[in-house]
């Protein structure tokens, strides 16, 4: 990032120099404002065609030829992986290596026999084969997932083509925006997208919305004139994608595609490095364990089977079969559909992820950065308080107002409602009669939607009141004189009086006042009343919210007659001694559920920090009122002015909040930076640019803590990128800001994330669970070998049928586990810490392979045993049998009874051998299923039934373990058989001794919290 | 746990009889001297290659020897299963039939100067049955055992062969085995064949198979089953 910060400005360093050289190089005005490319197009030979009239435009010729040298007008997207490396990625990834060592290894032992004995079993090359498949399989399957989650992404992406009205050849012509070409004349109208970087050369009224580009909401007004060496700053250049508000323009293209303002900004957010997902890095470390386990168990006993004189050949199946049994080759394709079906949980509640992985990211989450507008908030004006009858009343400021409960009996408010009525130009679009008020949409500025609404709310059809009152005069709001005034004949066919309403800025109001209403009475303006309007005004302002004062006066029947004709020009009419009738405040709320979900962050020990470009104190008093700044904590300044004394007097140790403005950031170095970050609980960061976000964001991370960052312009993609996790809004974010994030919320709303760190914490549980699970059975999959090769018992479970657990009986129940519901109030705990929170901790590894998994051995070796001893091979006889038993010459192997053996009779035992220690492993599997649905709650607290799919996994094993069984048992190259159906019960014992156990295990976890055994049990 | 459930597990498993014999319904055939990949190959010149046969032949025919038969088994009536059942009351130890060392007739080796024929390049070959516990071998059926070159050429290499006893004949009475723990001295019946003139310096293919009712010998997957396949080389210089 450091590296690339520059870049951007640098290019509007250069873009300034340029406009320089073009203004002494050619004085018309025209150029002014031109960039490099535009100066290179004004070198060539072009030239002519430029400075020709504006309704000429380029030929399509020349248009065509621009458009081969420069290509289309479009941003191209990020450089992408091409599928095939992605797909090859997913091939050799995790522990794919692993198993293509596996099966290489097989093939060449299986050349090795074949070169030795011509008609050697085929046995190592269906393993080759499987293991293969396998691998290739998984790896499929983990690219679909991948392209899928891709996809919903490409989605947002594809932008609605967009037109543009451009002439060419002397014509007005719609184009596809993207064959737009520098020099082109484009015409833009209200509520079109703009094209490209144009230069205006022609503006009426015409506003546009740079928001997206710079942060500024407010339209920004644009004309032909050039102001500012600074592209971004002066008012001639409309910027690609920004979007024109009102009036019409036309304007000449200077940059296309990738050189515009905005491609530079897209190119320097893909330059801002990915960083791996916190899952990442635990799922490779997870994968760092299991292979380090299989290689060292793997070598070591090939060392060991050498050493004990097995030909290197057999040493090396063993080693294969070790590697097999400890790699849990379900479980990285286990890991990947529990992600995206949290990612579609996710959705389902607003938060669409792209990137699998981000959906754990969430739950990791330590600070949030959050925007104020729209996130927080609702995004749109309301009225909060009104001050009439020198009181302050509380107005209903949720999203579905239906009643306000405001004493509304007052002569005051009768008064102040018909001037918020009448006073009032906005207008509800026709046609939405039955949807609800406040979402109707409105012509009309923020502040008057505002009023529209609320007494729409109040007092019924507006507009039926307003035609009532019919309007006579009329000067709009403007910012020089601060008022906006109306006249009107009321609805009282006896009062003939005219009635003139106005509302403003409030000192300007009470200036033009001489009495003021109480109690519907009109009162002299005294000294005390005026006081007491200052309060209010003070009070309310310091709320942060925008105030208006409201005032009326009945003009005389004598003076003003009904024919009297009102000039607004002359203002032929009084403009002093009016009535102040009240005060009404306004403000952009924040949104109902934000303070609920404010709080289940600080109960989840996540800090909210709030980034916002609007003023410090509206920020601040949203951020109270919201629960970022908490009720009871003070900033630096609150504190000062309580105890009245200097702010520098203060002890800082003393506050708890601070909001930091961005000039206050900009003086701040790295340190300093820290330090307000780690000093206090409670940030709000105010007046912010969008590249103070990034180095917030940078702060943030310093301090170990996993960032998420919501964002909706454009302007805010690097620090989208940067953060761990990028959070754009669907409904106001730019489409470059949804491309950074990671995540979008499709309803702007801050409670959404909440929901989504529970579920990224729930997900990260439910992993360890899972992967826990998958654990247990590696040793019991891994005991027969080891014990094969030590005692030399007929070989317990062969390694197609390790394949069969792993990828047949066990991957629905580690699914199910995703389902699992989370144990306590997970919102309660502290987030994880990145570097000592593993998913995969020493006590995980040790309990599963430990403690469960020999327990889990030993059920399975109990059924093993079991068969081989009713079919006459006792325990004591199979010790050291292993040689003789494999033997393919020895066709009269004695058992413990006399009897003898052919060898394809003791094949056959040992596949049964295999069916019984699978079935083994199947029932014990159930049981370590049930434990792992908690870790440290009994299951009977959890709820044995309440997690259906659990039930769902255990019948799929039992099915699948029953079709290889029963079904495919005839299938020599499986090695299953047809196990007599009381083996099945053999190890349903053990299955209940691991179920105590591990119940034993949570009970003394649960009594002795912060003990040895809580510290070593529980994972 | 473990221990507890295999000794229960192990209390479920008789001492005298296995819980279950499916596996064994088709007892295998094997043949004696027991070698390598079941090659059997005499080097006629070299005393020292079938020397290590004849010893092996040597011990497993020793307790076949008349007098120690004699002293441990019953002469039995032949033709007809030698059953010894428990009748409620434990019958135990049960009594064997005879197989004597001088049924084998040329392939004694007693009083033997050619060593079983291995010293002249006609070897005898021995066949056995598996032992399966409670088979009723031939089912009541008399039964013997037959062998034939593997494919034609190995059928004219294979030249001539005697059997002993007569026709490879096997007798019920030395049916049904009762177990190693309750048939303590039973003898298992033998079948040997000595191979009169095989074409020396090839490698023969021989098949043996028992023909009994009750015995299949077509099993795809199991090549011992019922029968036996084995290489014959004399090496002749």
């Amino acid at each position: 990032m450091g590296q690339k910060t520059p870049q951007i400005y640098s290019v509007e360093l250069n873009g300034a120099k340029d406009m320089k050289q073009t203004d002494k190089g050619d004085d018309k005005d025209k150029y002014r404002g031109l960039w490099s490319t535009c100066l290179e197009l004004r070198k060539n030979h072009h030239k002519e065609h430029v400075t020709k009239e504006i309704d000429l435009g380029l030929s399509s010729t020349q248009a065509a030829e621009l458009l081969a040298r420069d290509g289309p007008n479009a941003l191209s997207p990020p450089q992408e992986t091409p599928e095939i490396i992605k797909f090859l990625k997913q091939m050799v990834g995790g522990f794919s290596i692993l198993l293509w060592v596996g099966a290489i290894l097989c093939w060449i032992a299986y050349g090795i026999q074949f070169s030795n004995d011509k008609s050697s079993s085929l046995d190592n090359v269906y393993l080759g084969t499987v293991l293969a498949l396998v691998v290739i399989l998984t790896g499929i399957f983990a690219y679909y997932q991948e392209a899928k989650s891709t996809n919903i992404m490409a989605s947002f992406s594809k932008m609605i083509p967009q037109q543009a009205l451009v002439i060419r050849d002397s014509e007005k012509k719609i184009i596809p925006a993207e064959q737009l070409v520098v020099g082109d004349i484009v015409e833009i109208k209200g509520g079109d997208q703009i094209p490209a970087d144009i230069r205006l050369l022609f503006a009426q009224g015409c506003k546009v919305d740079n928001s997206s580009l710079t942060g500024e909401s407010e339209p920004q007004p644009r004309s032909c004139e050039f102001t500012h060496d600074n592209p971004l700053e002066t008012k001639n250049i409309g910027f690609y994608s920004t979007t024109c508000l009102e009036g019409t323009a036309t304007g000449m293209v200077i940059n296309t595609g990738d050189r515009t303002i905005i491609g530079h900004i897209a190119s320097l957010a893909s330059g801002v490095g990915n960083e791996k997902t916190p899952i990442a890095t635990e799922i490779e470390h997870f994968v760092h364990i299991v292979a380090g386990v299989a290689i060292s168990i793997g070598v070591l006993f090939f060392i060991i089977a050498v050493s004990m004189k097995y030909r290197v050949l057999d040493s090396i199946i063993f080693l294969i079969g070790i590697i097999v049994a400890n790699v849990p080759e379900g479980l990285l394709a286990t890991v990947t559909v529990t992600l995206s079906l949290t990612a579609k949980r996710m959705a389902k509640k607003n938060c669409l992820v792209k990137n699998l992985e981000a959906v754990e990211t969430l739950g990791s989450t330590s600070i949030i950065c959050s925007d104020k507008t729209g996130t927080l908030t609702q995004n749109r004006m309301t009225v909060a308080h009104l001050w009439f009858d020198n009181q302050i009343f509380m107005a209903d400021t949720s999203e579905d107002h239906f009643k306000q409960t405001f004493d509304q009996s007052s002569g005051t408010w009768a008064s102040l409602s018909k001037i918020i009525t009448l006073c009032n130009r906005a207008e509800f679009r026709p046609g939405q009669e039955r949807v609800p008020i406040m979402k109707r949409v409105v012509v009309g500025d923020a502040s008057e939607t505002a009023l529209l609404k609320f007494s729409e709310v109040v007092l019924g059809d507006v507009m039926e009141i307003r035609k009532r009152n019919h309007k006579v005069a009329e000067i709009p709001f403007n910012s020089t004189n601060k008022f906006q005034l109306s006249i009107h004949k009321t609805d009282d066919p006896t009062d003939k009086r005219f009635l003139m309403v106005m509302k403003g800025a409030p000192e300007k109001i009470l200036e033009k006042c001489s009495t003021i209403m109480v109690n519907g009475q009109e009162q002299p303006l005294d000294q005390s009343t005026a006081e007491a309007f200052y309060t209010a005004y003070m009070e309310l302002g310091g709320l942060g919210e925008r105030v208006l004062g409201f005032c009326h006066l009945y003009l005389s029947a004598d003076e003003f007659p009904e024919t009297y004709s009102f000039d607004v020009d002359a203002m032929n009419f009084p403009m002093s001694n009016l009535c102040f009738v009240g005060l009404l405040s306004m403000i952009d709320p924040p949104r109902s559920t934000v303070p609920d979900a404010i709080t289940k962050c600080r109960s989840a020990g996540i800090k909210v920090i709030m980034v916002t470009g609007d003023h410090p104190i509206t920020a601040k008093a949203i951020a109270k009122s919201v629960g970022i700044i908490s009720a009871n904590s003070e900033t630096v300044e609150d504190i000062a002015k309580r105890l009245n004394i200097a702010v520098e007097q203060v002890n800082k140790q003393d506050a708890k909040a601070v909001v930091v403005t961005g000039m206050e950031l900009k003086d701040m170095s790295e340190d300093q930076l820290d330090e307000v970050l780690t000093s206090y609980p409670e940030i709000v960061f105010a007046r912010t640019s969008p590249q103070q976000k990034l180095i917030i964001v940078e702060g943030c991370q310093r301090q170990d803590a996993v960032v998420a960052v919501t964002g909706d312009g454009v302007n805010d993609s690097p620090a989208l990128k940067k953060a761990d996790i990028g959070i754009a809004m669907g409904i106001a974010g730019s489409d470059a800001a949804k491309n950074a994030a990671d995540m979008v919320l499709l309803d702007d709303n801050f409670a959404s994330i909440v929901t989504g760190v529970e579920e990224g914490r729930l997900i990260f549980d439910n992993l360890k669970k899972t992967i826990a699970y998958t654990l247990t059975k590696n040793i019991a999959e891994l005991c027969p070998f080891l014990i094969y090769i030590i005692v030399g018992v007929p070989l317990p479970l062969g390694t197609i049928t390790i394949l069969f657990i792993d990828l047949g009986t066990d991957i629905v129940p580690s699914i199910a586990l995703a389902y699992e519901k989370a144990e306590s109030d997970i919102m309660n705990r502290k987030p994880r810490h990145k570097k000592k929170d593993r998913l995969v901790n020493k006590p995980l590894a040790v309990y599963s392979y430990l403690h469960i998994g020999l327990m889990q051995s030993l059920g399975a070796f109990l059924v093993y045993f079991t068969v081989y001893a009713q079919e006459g091979f006792r325990p004591s006889t199979l010790i050291n049998l292993r040689v003789e038993w494999e033997k393919d010459f020895v066709n009269n192997l004695e058992d413990s009874y006399g009897q003898e053996w052919t060898r394809y009779q003791r094949k056959y035992l040992e596949w049964t051998g295999y069916t019984a220690f699978f079935i083994g492993i199947m029932i014990q599997q159930i049981a370590d299923l049930i434990i792992r649905k908690t870790r440290k709650n009994s299951i009977f607290q959890q709820g044995l039934f309440r997690n259906k799919v659990i039930w769902v996994g255990i019948a799929s094993q039992i099915i699948i373990a029953l079709i290889l069984s029963y079904g495919l048992g005839s299938i020599t190259a499986l090695n299953f058989t047809m196990l007599r159906p009381q083996y099945w019960f053999v190890a349903v014992p053990h299955a209940f001794l691991i179920w105590v156990y591990d119940e034993v295990r949570k009970l003394f976890i649960r009594l002795y919290p912060g003990s040895w055994w809580d510290k070593n049990m529980y994972y | 746990m473990f221990t507890l459930t295999m000794w229960v597990m192990l209390q479920t498993v008789s001492d005298h009889t296995p819980k279950y014999q499916d596996r064994l319904a088709t007892p295998g055939l094997m043949i004696r001297p027991k070698t390598e990949n079941l090659d059997v190959v005499v080097n006629v010149s070299d005393a020292e290659s079938w020397g290590q046969h004849v010893q092996k032949l040597n011990k497993f025919l020793e307790p076949y020897n008349d007098s120690v038969q004699a002293q441990k088994n019953d002469v039995c009536r032949p033709g007809r299963y030698y059953e010894q059942p428990d009748n409620g009351v434990l019958n135990y130890p049960k009594r064997a039939c005879q197989f004597n060392r001088t049924q084998l007739g040329d392939c004694s080796g007693l009083g033997d100067p050619t060593h079983y024929g291995y010293s002249t390049g006609q070897p005898c070959v021995f066949i056995k049955m598996n032992r399966v516990i409670n088979f009723y071998a031939g089912a009541n059926q008399s039964m013997n055992v037959t062998c034939v070159g593997k494919r034609e050429e190995d059928a004219e290499n294979l030249g001539s062969f005697v059997m002993f006893p007569a026709h490879g004949n096997i007798d019920l009475m030395y049916f049904p085995y009762y177990g190693k723990k309750f048939h303590v001295n039973y003898t298992q019946p033998l079948v040997a064949v000595k191979f009169l003139n095989v074409t020396p310096n090839v490698e023969v293919n021989v098949e043996c198979r028992i023909n009994a009712v009750n015995i299949a010998t077509d099993d795809e997957r199991d090549k011992f089953a019922g029968r036996v396949a084995f290489k014959l080389r004399i090496n002749k210089t």
